[in-house]
């Protein structure tokens, strides 16, 4: 990505992306909520630059759209947090003010029931601007919610994120919006994860960041946006079986990697005894893999179409797709070997 | 209490602000405005909390800074959308 950024003499954007990391690293590591409003405000003062590009519509509504929601949000966390110093509130974690500042975040994120931005939003953006607001904007919003978060509450947003990511997707022809009702789909389980402890939360993000980066890529270098493209191009064996299992690891079946992390929160979830949350997980899961096995069924499998024309020239990046393949396959096996 | 009972302006002005701000517009400038209505709101809450931490006033300065970099960006993003679709009436937003 910071390829791409380079070859266009985008120079202005590499400065707003270097303040964009310093934003999130300010929000992470300030010692007063204050500190982490600011990191906030100079998030949406770095991103809102990176997605603007003024040649076109389509981009000066998304940023609009962008603005308002997280303004928004961010001003309402502040409010938030000056109540919650002036009634000295720092320790009691179940009370309406978690409620009003977890709603804030969850807002910021893009998160069940604040979502519905969320796939407009990324319909108007290039894919590497939407890898940024599907991963790295959802780092800061995150770990600000596992400081002061109420047990509640997060488990019915949740439950709400797991059913409108699975079921708002089934009607999408978009490929931004079905990644990104997947990603809402995704913030259940990193919700929760975090409840569980900041270790699996991290785990859990990196592997889905490791995920999203290699589909975007994918899709990136194949110049698609929509489901029907997939039908039409030519593609070889390898870019095929390479996005059926990045596909099948972001939904999560088992000998990819995907499963991992899951694996790792059902455990967690059945040793605890909350067996109506691991059914919800289970069945949301059930239809996200309906629809990622609906795209790849008709694409690849029965009865595909061999276009004689429209070849894709990905001889440069063979490598890449390859070693992207191995590593969703073989990663899980391969990191039981670390212990031995 | 009774100087308890300012903090129900705080809210009061808050709960207006972003009532406006949610409500159906026919400009977006409107929307701006309440922002900057929220903003302020907060600033003055925020003096009246830190009247009780013996008037240091410096987080208050960082707050304004930060705020008003905010209403700028809002400003310049009406800017652009004026330049794109020539109105900032909301009826105007087809794309997405």
């Amino acid at each position: 990505m910071f390829f791409f950024i380079l070859t266009n003499n985008n120079s202005n954007k590499m400065f707003f992306l270097f303040i964009l990391f310093f934003s999130t690293l300010i929000s992470i590591s300030s010692n007063s909520w204050f500190g982490c409003w600011i990191g906030l405000e100079i998030n949406l003062l770095s991103f809102i630059p990176l997605i603007s590009n003024s040649k076109n519509l389509l981009s000066v509504e998304t940023s609009l759209k962008y603005f308002l929601t997280q303004s928004l949000a961010s001003i309402n966390f502040l409010f938030m947090i000056l109540i919650k110093f002036s009634l000295l509130k720092n320790f009691d974690m179940n009370n309406i003010i978690s409620i009003m500042m977890n709603s804030s975040l969850l807002m910021k994120m893009g998160s069940a029931p604040f979502h519905f931005w969320f796939p407009n939003i990324v319909e108007g953006l290039s894919w590497m601007n939407n890898f940024m607001l599907m991963t790295w904007q959802k780092i800061s919003p995150m770990i600000l919610l596992s400081y002061y978060f109420n047990k509640n509450f997060l488990i019915f947003m949740i439950i709400m994120n797991l059913i409108i990511g699975s079921l708002g997707g089934l009607n999408q022809t978009s490929l931004r919006k079905l990644l990104a009702f997947s990603s809402i789909n995704n913030l259940g389980w990193m919700i929760f994860s975090i409840m569980i402890s900041e270790n699996l939360w991290l785990f859990y993000f990196l592997i889905y960041s490791m995920m999203i980066f290699m589909m975007i890529s994918l899709f990136f270098l194949m110049n698609m946006y929509f489901m029907n493209q997939l039908f039409i191009n030519n593609m070889n064996f390898f870019i095929k079986m390479n996005l059926l299992i990045n596909f099948l690891s972001l939904g999560g079946l088992p000998p990819f990697m995907g499963f991992m992390p899951k694996w790792i929160i059902i455990n967690f979830l059945l040793i605890n005894k909350f067996y109506f949350l691991t059914f919800i997980f289970m069945m949301t899961s059930l239809i996200i893999i309906y629809y990622y096995i609906r795209i790849i069924y008709s694409s690849f499998m029965f009865n595909y179409f061999k276009m004689k024309w429209m070849n894709l020239f990905m001889k440069n990046n063979m490598f890449l797709i390859n070693l992207s393949s191995f590593i969703s396959i073989s990663s899980m096996i391969l990191s039981t070997f670390i212990f031995m | 209490m009774l100087i308890y009972d300012i903090w129900f302006l705080f809210i009061y002005m808050f709960f207006l602000g972003n009532l406006i701000f949610v409500s159906k517009n026919k400009h977006l400038f409107v929307v701006l405005l309440s922002l900057e209505f929220i903003v302020l709101s907060i600033f003055f809450f925020f003096f009246v909390l830190l009247i009780f931490i013996d008037y240091d006033m410096y987080m208050l300065m960082v707050f304004l800074v930060f705020s008003v970099c905010e209403g700028s960006l809002g400003l310049s993003i009406l800017v652009s959308m004026i330049r794109s679709y020539g109105n900032d009436y909301f009826q105007s937003f087809s794309m997405l």
